[in-house]
């Protein structure tokens, strides 16, 4: 057990767990932080953020980048609402299916012209806006179906809701692939040397293909158990997802250079941002004090990870001591 | 990311000098095919009936220019090797909103200098994050798009501010022989961009970073100050939009730029600047705005509804990015 929790893989639950304690310290003795509702609001903040950044992370984990999240996100949900209404099932497979399918042909793309993951889902990401567009005619969407609206925020055990359930089950899920077979371990080969893994007979392109679907999966249930939680789908609302996702991702000790995370790790770093804007919230800060903490956040690790950063403090040490000898 | 593309060239180097003419021959073709469909696509567009017409060009005209001065910005960055920058639609923004407050408060050509400023040296400074210690772009650019975005709301309370009446002179709005200024405004910088890309030094180190990042290194180029130079250049061309904008509404709010960052790369890909850096030119772009532009207004003019736009730039781009990989011949 102890080999999980020391080294790289612990450092998502300790910032985690510090988050907690700061928050609660600065709450003080208010009781704003530490209850029900802002567990409440912690989780469904979490439901909302936490499956984009599953599927970004692991796409990151083998050194590509899935722009277009933000575009299937916004989407999915409001195919979901225009098909779903009479038969909310329906719209959700449909868009799973659609998520499932894009994601599929975008990894096919990626693989078979070798083209850089970047460009290719920028396109995806240009066109699933389109969609959005067209398809709600550049409106927001009402969902008629509001039951399954207060079904799925409808509190369970006091702090979980049928979404944020949905969620936690998906990255159980995820979890329990990546330690019990071999995906997992293959996953993380193609990320530190896509060649090496070659050699050693993982099927790279195939293991590519599957992650972009399970990317744009994700990314979809997203945007549908969203849409369908607040009754209503726009088409550019949900378009600032991008930034909590790629943080999310970070946090939860996936490296930008691949190779490196897991899924519970994910959803400590999805749950520390889930945490900090509740909990923010909570504690009376105003809104824009959660931009800049995650933008901190990132342009922090963004730096720390840059491959030239040892370089440069050598470089600046050897100035700084002959500009001191001089 | 960017490694992916400079591990594609690299190998590129090492195959035998046939084969490596072959392809360049083809990338060569490519490009003469892409220069031609884009003659016959605007060749199409002025002939869809009303298009000429004087109020749809004119607006055309306008609009194409904000977003058109943003991707000549985004051509340098992505010339750069660093595919693209999420940061200048927020970036605009803030430059319409600084530039009117220091207009409110110093007058307009200070005001026009502060703008100017606050544009390139917000982009500069990510630039060199970037350029110093390799930090990822697409990263940077997001942290920065989440920390300009949040400084600002805890500055402005108010969305909107405006300029004091008679502090922007008359003479910077409306047209000069009857084309609007913002249209001149954009092609004397798609002209002055183009002249630092193929006449200066810079130029010439900033496509070789693009292309190689380790050869540049090799032969001695700088390359964090040529990055750093990129995105100054970027962010001097992405205020200027700001500042336009601001110009033209007598105020400025910060959801002035959104989702520029996307109109401005599909500017960018369609003019046929490589997304994996190393190739393009800032005139192509100025090609490629008004290609998107025109096939907007022609599906306006055809009676297709506007989201419909959205769509078939989307369309394009994903066409020549998997285009460009044909033509490259990889």
């Amino acid at each position: 057990m102890w080999r999980y929790l020391d080294g790289p893989h612990a450092r998502p639950f300790a910032v985690l767990a510090a988050c907690i304690m700061l928050l609660a310290l600065v709450d003080g003795d208010n009781g704003r932080f530490l209850s029900a509702a802002t567990a409440y609001s912690t989780l469904q903040t979490f439901a909302t953020i936490s499956l984009v950044t599953l599927g970004l992370g692991l796409t990151m984990m083998i050194r590509e980048f899935d722009l277009s999240v933000v575009g299937m996100y916004g989407m999915a949900g409001c195919i979901a609402v225009l098909t779903g209404t009479h038969y909310p099932w329906f719209g959700l497979w449909f868009a799973l299916a659609v998520g499932l399918i894009a994601g599929i042909v975008q990894g096919f793309i990626i693989v078979r012209l070798h083209l850089a993951s970047v460009g290719v889902t920028l396109g995806g990401l240009l066109v699933f806006i389109g969609i959005a567009f067209v398809l709600t005619e550049s409106r927001s969407l009402p969902y008629d179906n509001l039951g399954v609206a207060l079904l799925l925020n409808e509190r369970v055990g006091g702090i979980f809701s049928i979404r944020g359930i949905v969620a936690l089950v998906f990255f159980a899920g995820a979890a329990a692939i990546f330690a019990w077979t071999r995906l997992g371990r293959d996953i993380i080969a193609i990320g530190s040397d896509r060649r090496a893994a070659m050699t050693t007979g993982v099927k790279v392109d195939t293991l590519i293909i599957g992650i972009f679907a399970f990317s744009g999966l994700c990314a979809a249930l997203s945007g549908v158990l969203l849409s369908y939680s607040l009754a209503s789908a726009s088409p550019a609302g949900l378009s600032d997802v991008i930034a909590p996702a790629a943080a999310g991702a970070i946090l939860g000790g996936v490296s930008l250079g691949g190779g490196s995370g897991r899924p519970l790790g994910i959803a400590a770093g999805a749950l520390t941002l889930a945490v900090l804007r509740s909990g923010l919230n909570a504690v009376g800060a105003p809104p824009f004090v959660n931009d800049i903490t995650m933008g901190a956040v990132l342009l922090t690790v963004a730096v720390l990870d840059g491959p030239y950063l040892a370089r440069r403090l050598i470089e600046a040490r050897r100035w700084a001591r002959r500009a001191l000898g001089a | 990311m960017t490694e992916r593309s400079t591990a594609g060239a690299d190998s590129a180097g090492s195959v035998a000098a046939d084969p490596l003419r072959a392809r360049f021959d083809r990338a060569r073709v490519f490009s003469w095919a892409q220069t031609i469909g884009i003659v016959v696509l605007l060749a199409i567009i002025f002939a869809t009936p009303g298009f000429l017409a004087g109020p749809s060009i004119l607006s055309l005209l306008t609009t194409v220019s904000f977003i058109g001065c943003v991707a000549i910005g985004m051509t340098l960055i992505t010339i750069s090797g660093n595919i693209m920058s999420f940061a200048l639609g927020a970036t605009v923004g803030v430059t319409a909103m600084v530039f009117i407050l220091a207009v409110n408060w110093l007058g307009f050509g200070p005001g026009l200098v502060v703008g100017l400023l606050i544009g390139s040296l917000l982009t500069g400074l990510q630039g060199l994050l970037i350029g110093w210690v390799r930090a990822n772009p697409i990263i940077v650019s997001i942290a920065a798009l989440a920390l300009i975005y949040g400084v600002t709301q805890a500055f402005t309370e108010k969305g909107t501010i405006y300029a004091d009446p008679g502090t922007v002179p008359a003479s910077v709005k409306g047209k000069i022989a009857g084309i609007p200024i913002e249209f001149i405004v954009f092609l004397l910088s798609a002209v002055v961009a183009q002249l630092i890309l193929s006449a200066t030094r810079f130029g010439r180190n900033l496509f070789m970073v693009g292309s190689s990042f380790r050869a540049a290194e090799a032969v001695g180029v700088s390359t964090w100050r040529t990055v750093t130079g990129a995105y100054l250049w970027a962010g001097f061309f992405t205020s200027l939009a700001g500042i336009m904008l601001a110009i033209r509404y007598d105020s400025a709010n910060m959801d002035y730029g959104v989702a520029y960052d996307y109109d401005a790369i599909a500017a960018v890909l369609v003019g046929g600047t490589a997304i994996g850096g190393g190739q393009g030119s800032a005139l192509r772009t100025l090609a490629g705005a008004m290609v998107i532009a025109s096939v907007q207004v022609m599906l306006l003019l055809q009676g297709l509804r506007q989201e419909w736009q959205y769509l078939a730039a989307g369309l394009i781009v994903l066409a020549v990015i998997i285009l460009q990989a044909r033509g490259s011949g990889r």
